[in-house]
């Protein structure tokens, strides 16, 4: 269908639930790192590892990166169809923007990983 | 320019510009994970006016995106959506984040 091209394979109705989702994801994650160093009177080496070193924490961080990912997949795919109008341009810059949003997740997957 | 297409524009810019400043945040984060002298490293970096800057300038973007989001589903759920009562929650949203502005600047300098 033309409507699934124009969008990439997905729909309006999936973008607009996904982006609503992740957008409570990353508020919440938000308010939870802003939480933390306002709660954390000194913020040592020791305790910064220790927070992610929680396997909770872990996995809220994960879900936040690809909460990131999809958000940012949807909202810069609507900013580039609204000011882009070069088809092979804005398919261009889409694939780098969304190639950067990948890098974000696997090197937090990695640094997760590493603690 | 209407308070509504203010507040418009701006969720776009300040997605975008949190986009690449998640750029800084995650090397940040990775580097203080990496060991204690990356940790020391990028407190160090925090005691000058760049680091400080991208700091405040990262919290102060989140904030009005935060906002400006939670504007966005309060009006998918049906309110908020006559001239009147959204120009007043644009200027509103608009009000709470040069507060949160200044907020987030007197807890990153002081």
């Amino acid at each position: 269908m033309v409507v699934n091209q124009a969008s990439l394979k997905r729909n309006g109705v999936q973008d607009f639930v996904s982006l609503r989702a992740t957008a409570l994801i990353l508020t919440a994650y938000s308010l939870f790192i802003i939480g933390y160093f306002l709660t954390t009177p000194q913020v040592t080496f020791e305790a910064w590892q220790g927070l992610f070193s929680n396997l909770a924490v872990k996995v809220f961080t994960l879900a936040a990166l690809v909460s990131m990912m999809i958000h940012t997949q949807i909202g810069l795919w609507q900013v580039l169809t609204d000011y882009v109008k070069c088809a092979k341009l804005r398919s261009v810059l889409g694939f780098i923007l969304n190639m950067m949003s990948f890098v974000y997740v696997a090197v937090g997957l990695f640094v997760l990983w590493g603690v | 320019m209407p308070a509504t297409a203010k507040a418009s524009i701006l969720h776009r810019v300040t997605g975008v510009a949190l986009f690449f400043a998640l750029t800084f945040v995650i090397w940040a984060w990775s580097e203080s994970l990496s060991s204690p002298e990356g940790f020391e490293f990028v407190k160090s970096l925090f005691s000058g006016f760049v680091a400080k800057f991208i700091a405040w300038g990262t919290v102060t973007v989140l904030a009005y995106h935060i906002i400006g989001g939670i504007r966005h589903i309060i009006m998918d759920m049906g309110y908020w959506e006559e001239l009147e009562s959204g120009n007043s929650s644009a200027t509103i949203s608009l009000v709470l984040w040069a507060v949160a502005a200044v907020m987030a600047g007197v807890w990153i300098w002081l």
